[in-house]
Protein backbone atom coordinates (compact mmCIF):
# COMPACT_ATOMS: atom_id res chain seq x y z
CA UNK A 1 0.00 0.00 0.00
CA UNK A 2 2.93 2.46 0.93
CA UNK A 3 4.63 1.26 -1.99
CA UNK A 4 1.87 1.76 -4.01
CA UNK A 5 0.78 5.37 -2.75
CA UNK A 6 4.96 6.22 -2.94
CA UNK A 7 4.90 5.06 -7.36
CA UNK A 8 1.93 6.42 -8.08
CA UNK A 9 3.06 10.12 -6.36
CA UNK A 10 6.26 9.92 -7.74
CA UNK A 11 4.92 9.41 -11.70
CA UNK A 12 2.14 12.02 -10.73
CA UNK A 13 4.70 14.66 -9.90
CA UNK A 14 7.01 13.83 -12.86
CA UNK A 15 3.95 13.96 -15.08
CA UNK A 16 3.20 17.65 -13.39
CA UNK A 17 6.89 18.91 -14.58
CA UNK A 18 6.57 16.81 -18.01
CA UNK A 19 3.48 17.55 -19.82
CA UNK A 20 4.49 21.24 -20.34
CA UNK A 21 7.76 20.53 -21.25
CA UNK A 22 6.92 17.82 -23.55
CA UNK A 23 5.88 20.42 -25.89
CA UNK A 24 1.90 19.11 -26.19
CA UNK A 25 0.69 22.29 -24.87
CA UNK A 26 3.33 24.77 -26.72
CA UNK A 27 1.93 24.17 -30.18
CA UNK A 28 -1.46 25.36 -29.25
CA UNK A 29 -0.12 28.46 -27.24
CA UNK A 30 -0.17 32.37 -29.11
CA UNK A 31 3.49 34.49 -28.64
CA UNK A 32 1.07 37.04 -26.02
CA UNK A 33 0.24 33.51 -23.82
CA UNK A 34 4.11 32.99 -23.82
CA UNK A 35 5.24 36.45 -22.74
CA UNK A 36 2.81 35.87 -19.54
CA UNK A 37 5.27 33.20 -18.64
CA UNK A 38 7.66 36.00 -17.22
CA UNK A 39 5.28 36.68 -14.52
CA UNK A 40 4.81 32.80 -13.60
CA UNK A 41 8.16 33.10 -11.58
CA UNK A 42 6.85 36.30 -9.15
CA UNK A 43 3.37 34.64 -9.45
CA UNK A 44 4.44 31.49 -8.00
CA UNK A 45 7.00 32.19 -5.40
CA UNK A 46 5.74 35.32 -3.84
CA UNK A 47 2.81 33.45 -1.85
CA UNK A 48 5.27 31.05 -0.87
CA UNK A 49 7.21 33.57 0.70
CA UNK A 50 4.81 35.52 2.00
CA UNK A 51 3.31 32.58 4.16
CA UNK A 52 7.01 31.24 4.90
CA UNK A 53 7.27 34.78 6.73
CA UNK A 54 4.48 33.80 9.36
CA UNK A 55 2.10 37.20 8.71
CA UNK A 56 -0.90 35.12 9.79
CA UNK A 57 -0.72 33.12 12.65
CA UNK A 58 -4.18 31.43 14.15
CA UNK A 59 -6.14 33.43 11.51
CA UNK A 60 -4.41 36.30 13.19
CA UNK A 61 -1.79 39.37 11.72
CA UNK A 62 1.37 38.25 13.53
CA UNK A 63 3.33 41.61 13.54
CA UNK A 64 5.00 42.35 16.74
CA UNK A 65 8.04 40.13 17.59
CA UNK A 66 7.77 38.24 13.79
CA UNK A 67 11.37 38.26 13.49
CA UNK A 68 10.93 36.31 9.95
CA UNK A 69 9.07 39.35 9.02
CA UNK A 70 11.61 41.92 9.62
CA UNK A 71 14.60 39.48 8.32
CA UNK A 72 12.60 39.37 4.94
CA UNK A 73 12.49 43.25 5.12
CA UNK A 74 15.51 43.52 5.29
CA UNK A 75 16.46 40.89 2.99
CA UNK A 76 14.01 42.75 0.34
CA UNK A 77 15.98 46.14 0.73
CA UNK A 78 19.29 43.55 0.48
CA UNK A 79 18.65 42.16 -2.81
CA UNK A 80 17.35 45.20 -4.38
CA UNK A 81 20.40 47.46 -3.24
CA UNK A 82 23.54 44.29 -3.95
CA UNK A 83 21.16 42.23 -6.58
CA UNK A 84 23.50 39.44 -4.91
CA UNK A 85 22.25 36.09 -3.62
CA UNK A 86 24.55 35.27 -1.18
CA UNK A 87 24.39 38.48 0.23
CA UNK A 88 20.30 38.68 0.36
CA UNK A 89 20.55 35.16 2.43
CA UNK A 90 23.33 35.64 4.61
CA UNK A 91 22.53 38.99 6.00
CA UNK A 92 19.10 37.70 5.92
CA UNK A 93 19.71 35.00 7.74
CA UNK A 94 22.09 36.71 10.32
CA UNK A 95 19.60 39.23 10.94
CA UNK A 96 16.61 36.55 11.97
CA UNK A 97 19.07 34.72 13.89
CA UNK A 98 20.21 37.84 16.00
CA UNK A 99 16.74 38.84 16.42
CA UNK A 100 15.20 35.61 17.72
CA UNK A 101 18.09 34.85 20.01
CA UNK A 102 19.07 38.18 21.18
CA UNK A 103 16.14 40.28 21.51
CA UNK A 104 13.78 40.36 24.74
CA UNK A 105 10.99 42.33 24.06
CA UNK B 1 35.79 23.55 -26.71
CA UNK B 2 31.79 22.78 -26.58
CA UNK B 3 32.67 20.35 -23.99
CA UNK B 4 34.37 23.42 -21.71
CA UNK B 5 31.47 25.64 -22.51
CA UNK B 6 28.76 23.15 -21.41
CA UNK B 7 31.21 22.12 -17.78
CA UNK B 8 31.56 25.89 -17.48
CA UNK B 9 27.69 26.62 -17.24
CA UNK B 10 27.14 23.34 -15.45
CA UNK B 11 29.53 24.46 -13.18
CA UNK B 12 27.96 27.82 -12.37
CA UNK B 13 24.39 26.32 -12.09
CA UNK B 14 25.89 23.97 -9.23
CA UNK B 15 27.63 26.99 -7.37
CA UNK B 16 24.63 29.16 -7.40
CA UNK B 17 23.04 26.27 -5.90
CA UNK B 18 25.23 25.37 -2.95
CA UNK B 19 24.31 28.42 -0.60
CA UNK B 20 20.77 26.88 -0.91
CA UNK B 21 21.63 23.62 0.75
CA UNK B 22 22.23 24.85 3.87
CA UNK B 23 18.35 24.97 4.30
CA UNK B 24 17.90 22.33 2.32
CA UNK B 25 19.82 19.29 4.37
CA UNK B 26 18.18 20.18 7.81
CA UNK B 27 15.17 19.55 5.56
CA UNK B 28 16.05 16.48 4.41
CA UNK B 29 17.10 15.81 7.79
CA UNK B 30 13.80 16.15 9.36
CA UNK B 31 12.23 14.47 6.51
CA UNK B 32 14.26 11.44 7.16
CA UNK B 33 13.63 11.63 11.05
CA UNK B 34 10.14 11.71 10.10
CA UNK B 35 9.51 9.06 7.71
CA UNK B 36 10.86 6.52 10.10
CA UNK B 37 8.89 7.89 12.45
CA UNK B 38 5.63 7.35 10.87
CA UNK B 39 6.08 3.84 10.40
CA UNK B 40 7.43 3.37 6.75
CA UNK B 41 10.55 1.14 6.23
CA UNK B 42 14.32 2.84 5.89
CA UNK B 43 13.91 1.74 2.21
CA UNK B 44 10.28 3.09 1.55
CA UNK B 45 11.85 6.51 3.46
CA UNK B 46 14.53 7.00 1.24
CA UNK B 47 13.44 5.60 -2.26
CA UNK B 48 10.62 8.35 -1.76
CA UNK B 49 13.17 10.87 -2.31
CA UNK B 50 14.29 9.83 -5.74
CA UNK B 51 10.99 8.45 -6.49
CA UNK B 52 8.52 11.71 -6.10
CA UNK B 53 11.64 14.00 -5.39
CA UNK B 54 9.95 16.85 -3.87
CA UNK B 55 10.54 18.09 -0.10
CA UNK B 56 7.01 19.59 1.19
CA UNK B 57 4.96 16.97 -0.75
CA UNK B 58 7.35 14.20 1.18
CA UNK B 59 6.62 15.39 4.36
CA UNK B 60 3.36 15.59 3.61
CA UNK B 61 3.30 12.33 2.40
CA UNK B 62 4.70 10.83 6.00
CA UNK B 63 2.28 13.01 8.09
CA UNK B 64 -1.12 11.66 6.76
CA UNK B 65 0.48 8.23 6.81
CA UNK B 66 1.09 8.44 10.20
CA UNK B 67 -2.20 9.59 10.95
CA UNK B 68 -3.82 6.43 8.74
CA UNK B 69 -5.25 8.87 5.88
CA UNK B 70 -6.98 7.36 3.10
CA UNK B 71 -4.84 6.59 -0.16
CA UNK B 72 -6.94 8.78 -2.10
CA UNK B 73 -6.43 11.89 0.70
CA UNK B 74 -2.68 11.03 -0.04
CA UNK B 75 -2.55 11.65 -3.94
CA UNK B 76 -4.61 14.79 -3.80
CA UNK B 77 -2.58 16.07 -1.12
CA UNK B 78 0.42 15.75 -3.19
CA UNK B 79 -0.87 16.53 -6.18
CA UNK B 80 -1.83 19.77 -4.65
CA UNK B 81 1.46 20.19 -3.11
CA UNK B 82 3.98 19.59 -6.71
CA UNK B 83 0.69 21.35 -8.90
CA UNK B 84 2.57 24.99 -8.48
CA UNK B 85 5.97 22.74 -10.83
CA UNK B 86 3.30 22.52 -13.41
CA UNK B 87 3.71 26.26 -13.76
CA UNK B 88 7.41 26.11 -13.43
CA UNK B 89 7.15 23.62 -16.22
CA UNK B 90 5.25 25.88 -18.40
CA UNK B 91 7.53 29.09 -18.07
CA UNK B 92 10.79 26.48 -18.91
CA UNK B 93 9.16 25.22 -21.77
CA UNK B 94 10.20 27.80 -24.35
CA UNK B 95 13.81 27.48 -23.48
CA UNK B 96 13.93 24.00 -23.48
CA UNK B 97 11.62 23.46 -26.46
CA UNK B 98 14.97 22.21 -29.03
CA UNK B 99 16.01 19.73 -27.17
CA UNK B 100 15.58 15.74 -27.70
CA UNK B 101 12.63 14.00 -25.53
CA UNK B 102 15.63 12.09 -23.38
CA UNK B 103 17.23 15.85 -22.15
CA UNK B 104 13.41 16.85 -21.44
CA UNK B 105 12.55 13.65 -19.46
CA UNK B 106 15.32 14.26 -17.40
CA UNK B 107 15.27 18.02 -16.89
CA UNK B 108 10.97 17.57 -15.87
CA UNK B 109 12.64 15.21 -13.20
CA UNK B 110 14.82 17.59 -11.87
CA UNK B 111 12.38 20.55 -11.97
CA UNK B 112 12.08 21.10 -8.15
CA UNK B 113 11.87 24.72 -6.28
CA UNK B 114 15.05 25.35 -5.68
CA UNK B 115 16.75 24.76 -9.18
CA UNK B 116 13.70 26.77 -10.78
CA UNK B 117 14.17 29.23 -8.47
CA UNK B 118 18.21 29.63 -9.54
CA UNK B 119 17.83 28.56 -12.89
CA UNK B 120 14.68 30.69 -14.58
CA UNK B 121 17.15 33.78 -13.83
CA UNK B 122 19.54 32.57 -16.23
CA UNK B 123 17.31 31.59 -18.49
CA UNK B 124 15.70 34.80 -18.05
CA UNK B 125 18.61 36.68 -18.63
CA UNK B 126 20.56 35.01 -21.31
CA UNK B 127 17.48 32.88 -23.23
CA UNK B 128 19.53 32.33 -26.39
CA UNK B 129 22.71 31.53 -25.19
CA UNK B 130 24.02 28.11 -26.17
CA UNK B 131 24.15 24.90 -24.02
CA UNK B 132 21.87 27.21 -21.40
CA UNK B 133 20.01 23.66 -20.37
CA UNK B 134 23.64 22.57 -18.60
CA UNK B 135 22.97 25.59 -16.16
CA UNK B 136 19.56 23.49 -14.84
CA UNK B 137 21.06 20.10 -14.92
CA UNK B 138 23.90 21.73 -12.49
CA UNK B 139 21.22 22.74 -10.07
CA UNK B 140 19.06 20.02 -10.09
CA UNK B 141 21.67 17.55 -9.77
CA UNK B 142 22.93 19.48 -6.74
CA UNK B 143 19.82 19.67 -4.82
CA UNK B 144 19.10 16.14 -6.12
CA UNK B 145 22.60 15.11 -4.32
CA UNK B 146 21.88 17.00 -1.61
CA UNK B 147 18.63 15.93 -1.04
CA UNK B 148 19.32 12.05 -0.93
CA UNK B 149 22.23 12.54 1.25
CA UNK B 150 20.32 14.61 4.31
CA UNK B 151 17.16 12.39 3.65
CA UNK B 152 19.67 9.61 4.31
CA UNK B 153 21.45 11.20 7.28
CA UNK B 154 17.87 11.39 9.06
CA UNK B 155 16.76 8.02 8.24
CA UNK B 156 20.34 6.70 10.17
CA UNK B 157 20.03 9.54 12.51
CA UNK B 158 16.55 8.48 14.15
CA UNK B 159 15.49 10.02 17.34
CA UNK B 160 13.99 13.49 18.10
CA UNK B 161 13.16 15.99 15.47
CA UNK B 162 16.92 18.54 15.96
CA UNK B 163 16.45 22.23 17.14
CA UNK B 164 17.97 23.71 14.10
CA UNK B 165 14.57 23.84 12.15
CA UNK B 166 15.03 27.76 11.44
CA UNK B 167 17.78 27.04 8.82
CA UNK B 168 14.55 26.55 6.61
CA UNK B 169 14.30 29.97 6.93
CA UNK B 170 16.66 29.90 4.35
CA UNK B 171 15.00 29.01 1.71
CA UNK B 172 11.95 31.84 1.50
CA UNK B 173 15.16 34.44 1.65
CA UNK B 174 16.35 32.78 -1.38
CA UNK B 175 12.84 33.35 -3.37
CA UNK B 176 13.54 36.55 -1.98
CA UNK B 177 16.72 36.82 -3.61
CA UNK B 178 15.63 35.82 -6.55
CA UNK B 179 12.47 37.93 -7.21
CA UNK B 180 13.04 41.00 -6.05
CA UNK B 181 15.50 41.53 -9.14
CA UNK B 182 12.54 40.97 -11.46
CA UNK B 183 10.23 43.86 -10.46
CA UNK B 184 11.41 46.20 -12.76
CA UNK B 185 7.82 47.47 -14.11
CA UNK B 186 4.37 48.52 -12.87
CA UNK B 187 3.27 45.22 -14.08
CA UNK B 188 5.67 43.03 -12.46
CA UNK B 189 4.87 44.89 -9.10
CA UNK B 190 1.40 44.29 -9.24
CA UNK B 191 2.13 40.86 -10.04
CA UNK B 192 3.76 40.26 -6.69
CA UNK B 193 0.99 42.61 -5.00
CA UNK B 194 -1.29 40.17 -6.34
CA UNK B 195 -0.18 36.91 -5.67
CA UNK B 196 0.75 38.03 -2.18
CA UNK B 197 -2.62 38.80 -0.94
CA UNK B 198 -4.41 36.04 -2.52
CA UNK B 199 -1.33 33.73 -1.53
CA UNK B 200 -1.95 35.08 2.33
CA UNK B 201 -5.89 34.70 2.13
CA UNK B 202 -6.19 31.44 0.15
CA UNK B 203 -3.35 29.55 2.28
CA UNK B 204 -5.35 30.57 5.61
CA UNK B 205 -8.89 29.57 4.35
CA UNK B 206 -7.22 26.14 3.54
CA UNK B 207 -7.24 25.89 0.15
CA UNK B 208 -5.39 22.68 -0.98
CA UNK B 209 -4.18 24.45 -4.48
CA UNK B 210 -3.21 28.19 -2.93
CA UNK B 211 0.06 28.22 -4.97
CA UNK B 212 -1.34 27.46 -7.97
CA UNK B 213 -4.27 29.69 -7.54
CA UNK B 214 -2.80 32.34 -6.40
CA UNK B 215 0.36 32.46 -9.17
CA UNK B 216 -2.66 32.05 -11.90
CA UNK B 217 -4.38 35.41 -10.62
CA UNK B 218 -0.85 36.93 -10.28
CA UNK B 219 -0.38 35.71 -14.20
CA UNK B 220 -3.62 37.47 -14.58
CA UNK B 221 -2.99 40.77 -13.36
CA UNK B 222 0.52 41.16 -14.63
CA UNK B 223 -1.62 40.10 -18.55
CA UNK B 224 -3.85 42.90 -17.85
CA UNK B 225 -1.47 45.40 -16.50
CA UNK B 226 1.05 44.73 -19.37
CA UNK B 227 -0.01 48.04 -20.83
CA UNK B 228 0.84 50.49 -18.04
CA UNK B 229 4.42 49.11 -18.13
CA UNK B 230 7.06 51.62 -17.99
CA UNK B 231 10.85 51.24 -16.30
CA UNK B 232 10.75 51.70 -12.72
Amino acid sequence: MIWAGIIICGVITFLIRFIPMSGIISKQLSTSTKNSFKYIPLAVLTPIIINDLSIIQNNTLFFIENYKLYAGLIAIVVSFITNNILATISIGMASYLIMSNFIII
Amino acid sequence: MEIMKKFIIFKQGVLEELPLQLGVFPFGIIYGIMAIESGLTPMQAFLMSSIIFGGASQIAFVQLISNASPFGVIVTTVVAINSRHFLYSISMMEFLKNLSIKWRIGLAYLLTDEAYAISIRRFINEPNKSFIHFHLLGTGITLFLSWQISTLTGVLLGGDLPQFLDLQFIIPLTFIAIIVPMIRSISTFLVVIASAFSGLILKNLDINFWVIISGIIGVMIGIFSAKLDKKI
